[in-house]
């Protein structure tokens, strides 16, 4: 019992060293910050970089590989990893933004600022796990490590009325839906007597469900996951936690919990709805079980959350604000490629959310440093700011230009696999709505474009100059915004292969 | 035969009827005169001083909260020493790795100061907000 | 021998009862432990149909939500705090700032 036990396990961490070294770096960022962090301030930022360094080069070595360890309760397969290198690259992103953060700089947080990094990382380590969970213990339990650290990240700012405000909301949302989800979970455990998601689906297939039951249980449990991906009925905490949360915060919220919420959702319902038996003809397409409207429940889900996303963010004069509701909007754009339920579709997803990834966290790094200029992040700022600063303008237009998704930029490429696997689907309408929504978005989204060119500054006329790091971030973010929306056949390809599933077609 | 349920409750009946019948012959055969000496609070002898509803230090609270984190890990532990005999070494060392983990948090708390008691009294932040309200008032 | 819907009724009260508090209650400090109830209600379910179904993968669930349960609750209830030094209420009505 022992040895076969010691063997498997020492073949499990083999194929677990990224999270580990993300979990030795964030003990390494939290004693060696209480032992020098009055010394050196940032010892806990130098520490993140260099653990996150370490980390992704074992996900790289890790790349390609397909195997299910720790007893079926974590996969580590191409799909899984893909998402790991987005969750590594949003947080050195992050740690980058925050070394230059003049929030985290001016306010209390100084005081605390290597338990920031401890729960960058932790959050990062929370979405690793999410990605790669196949068992509803671990899906529940990641999904719980990057709310928990999500919370106390966005009321980082303790002396902040809005930063409070805004964690307080979070938890009070985050901590009703994943009650509402893990009642899901039970349930489903109820129905089947298994919690590993390909066991579960086993068991729907050889000894039959109950539709309704099973369709309270999903709906429960997509209420968990919707609050994360913040889809439309569970959307009510984003905008609210964005605009309170430190921006950079936002910006890492905004990407990896995302994805993580993505990554996790789409797993889940691929492993444990896919009805083996029926083949579709068509390449890497998947039967639902049956009696189980999912493709409707999503389609449906998708088309709310980018409607309501783009339409209140018309009314947006925050520019915080404003990204939150387009990131719902993005949301809604992303699940339309759930709505497919071909792999085609999460070909696309992925492909959008490297886009996003990089046009996302650049608008908010925009917003930032014109925060910290100007000390606000209203519309009326950005009024003749592209004679105050005419760099940040037009990098900031390419990052909502690539929002928008026109050409030639990341975002028009996203945008357009999205778009041409739905219709590949036959699924029209979904189509016709989401065009239909990005046009609402470029109206919201040109606002601030034509306030930063056509608008006469009203808050002072000197120029505002940045520093040689703030721009160096700024063409880290804005080249491959560029650059991958005229050659993106690499990423493509890469996505396409990344789709592979462990165990699933 | 009853079954091992019954038998809980009927001593549950028992306690209660037990409790209730005492307090109850108490109250019909006991004198009734209150006075105010009599109907003060007691508290060991000593005059009280003030309403027992008082607000508690916050100090209780923050060591009650390191406290619920570290008990509740308890609750690992118990599955882990119903088997530790079949795992033996690997899971000594498999617990060790968690309990690293816990301590490391424990060592935070206590450098941090968390476990003093003697500590400056905490500021209330809205003071400069409410500052500039009565600022804005005035002006 | 209580049947299994009897622990499945008792879940679902207090489950809902949970859920209505967290939606009517205005004292953030109630709202938690409707929380707590909800979660409660659930690994009662979850032992529920362990037994019943007859493997101990529920009762390992119970565990975990336990534990994040309390971890959940300290984090609301430092956050509570937080926000009590600022506002000097935990009247949820009265935290307002953020709206629209």
């Amino acid at each position: 019992m022992e040895e076969r036990f010691i063997i498997e396990l020492t073949q499990s961490l083999k194929n677990f060293l990224p999270e580990v070294s993300l979990t030795v770096t964030l003990s390494l960022v939290i004693l060696l910050d209480l032992i020098f962090g009055r010394r050196f301030k940032n010892i806990g930022a130098f520490v993140s970089l260099a653990g996150l360094v370490v980390t992704l080069f074992f996900t790289i070595k890790q790349y390609g590989g397909s195997y299910q360890i720790f007893r079926g309760m974590f996969v580590v397969d191409p799909y899984s990893t893909f998402f790991k290198f987005v969750f590594l690259l949003s947080a050195f992103v992050i740690v980058i933004f925050s070394l230059q953060s003049y929030e985290l700089r001016e306010t209390s947080a100084r005081r605390r600022i290597g338990e920031y990094y401890f729960f960058i990382l932790s959050l990062t380590l929370g979405a690793f796990l999410m990605a790669g969970s196949v068992n509803l213990i671990m899906m529940y339990l990641s999904l719980e490590l990057v709310s928990i650290s999500s919370y106390i990240l966005a009321g980082y700012i303790k002396e902040s009325e809005r930063s409070s405000e805004a964690s307080m909301k979070y938890v009070i949302y985050g901590a009703l839906s994943s009650g509402l989800m893990i009642y899901g979970i039970s349930l489903v455990y109820g129905l089947t007597g298994e919690l590993n998601i390909y066991a579960i689906n086993a068991s729907f297939l050889s000894s039959g469900y109950s539709p309704i039951v099973l369709m309270i249980s999903l709906v429960l449990i997509l209420a968990g996951f919707g609050y994360k991906i913040s889809a439309v009925p569970f959307h009510y905490w984003t905008p609210d936690v964005y605009e309170g949360a430190p921006i950079t915060v936002t910006a890492f919220l905004s990407v990896s919990s995302k994805a993580a919420g993505f990554a996790m959702l789409v797993r889940f319902l691929k492993a444990s709805f896919i009805d083996r038996t029926i083949t579709l003809g068509i390449e890497g397409a998947w039967a639902v079980i049956q009696g189980l409207p999912l493709t409707e429940i999503v389609a449906v889900l998708s088309a709310l959350t980018m409607t309501v996303g783009n339409i209140i963010a018309i009314w947006q004069n925050n520019l915080k604000r404003m990204l939150a509701y387009s990131s719902i909007a993005h949301a809604g754009y992303i699940l339309m490629g759930v709505v497919v339920m071909q792999n085609l579709g999460i070909s696309a997803m992925l492909i959008y959310f490297l886009a996003y990834l990089f046009m996302n966290l650049g608008a908010f790094y925009c917003v930032m440093l014109v925060a910290e200029k100007t000390g606000s992040e209203d519309i009326e700022v950005y009024k003749g700011l592209g004679y105050r600063a005419p760099f940040l303008s037009i990098v900031f237009t390419i990052f909502l230009v690539s929002l928008t998704g026109i050409p030639p930029t990341f975002g028009f490429i996203g945008k357009l696999y999205l778009f041409s696997a739905l219709i590949n689907a036959k699924v029209i309408w979904l189509a016709v709505v989401g065009v239909l929504n990005s046009v609402v978005s470029l109206y919201y989204y040109i606002r601030v474009v034509r306030n930063m060119f056509l608008g006469d500054p009203e808050s002072g006329k000197e120029p505002i100059n940045f520093s040689p790091a703030h721009i160096v971030v700024m063409l880290i973010l804005v080249i491959p915004t560029l650059l991958f929306g005229v050659y993106f056949t690499p990423i493509v390809n890469f996505a396409q292969i990344s789709v592979a599933m462990f165990g699933l077609r | 035969m009853l079954s091992e349920f019954a038998k809980v409750l009927l001593f549950l009946i028992i306690g209660v009827i037990f409790v209730a019948g005492g307090l109850i012959t108490n109250r019909l055969i006991r004198p009734h005169k209150p006075n105010p000496e009599k109907s003060t609070i007691y508290e060991c002898g000593e005059e009280p001083i003030g309403n027992p509803w008082v607000k508690f230090n916050i100090r209780f609270y923050t060591v009650a909260l390191i406290f619920l984190i570290f008990e509740v890990e308890v609750v690992f532990l118990f599955p882990w020493a119903v088997i530790y005999k079949e795992l033996g070494l690997f899971a000594f060392i498999e617990m060790v790795v968690f309990l690293l983990i816990l301590i490391l948090g424990y060592v935070y708390a206590w450098a941090k100061g968390d476990l003093e008691w003697d500590k400056p009294k905490p500021k209330y932040l809205g003071f400069e907000r409410e500052k500039r309200e009565i600022e804005e008032v005035q002006a | 021998m209580i049947p299994l819907s009897w622990y499945l009724f008792l879940s679902l009260i207090l489950f809902t009862i949970g859920v209505l508090g967290v939606l009517i209650r205005r004292n953030a400090i109630v709202i938690f432990m409707c929380i707590e109830l909800m979660l409660n209600s659930v690994n009662l379910a979850l032992v529920g149909f362990s037994s019943y179904i007859g493997n101990e993968i529920g009762q390992m669930l119970v565990f975990f939500v336990l534990v994040v349960a309390a971890a959940e609750v300290s984090v609301g209830l430092a956050i509570i705090i937080a926000i009590f030094r600022n506002r000097l209420t935990v009247n949820i009505d009265e935290i307002n700032l953020l709206k629209w």
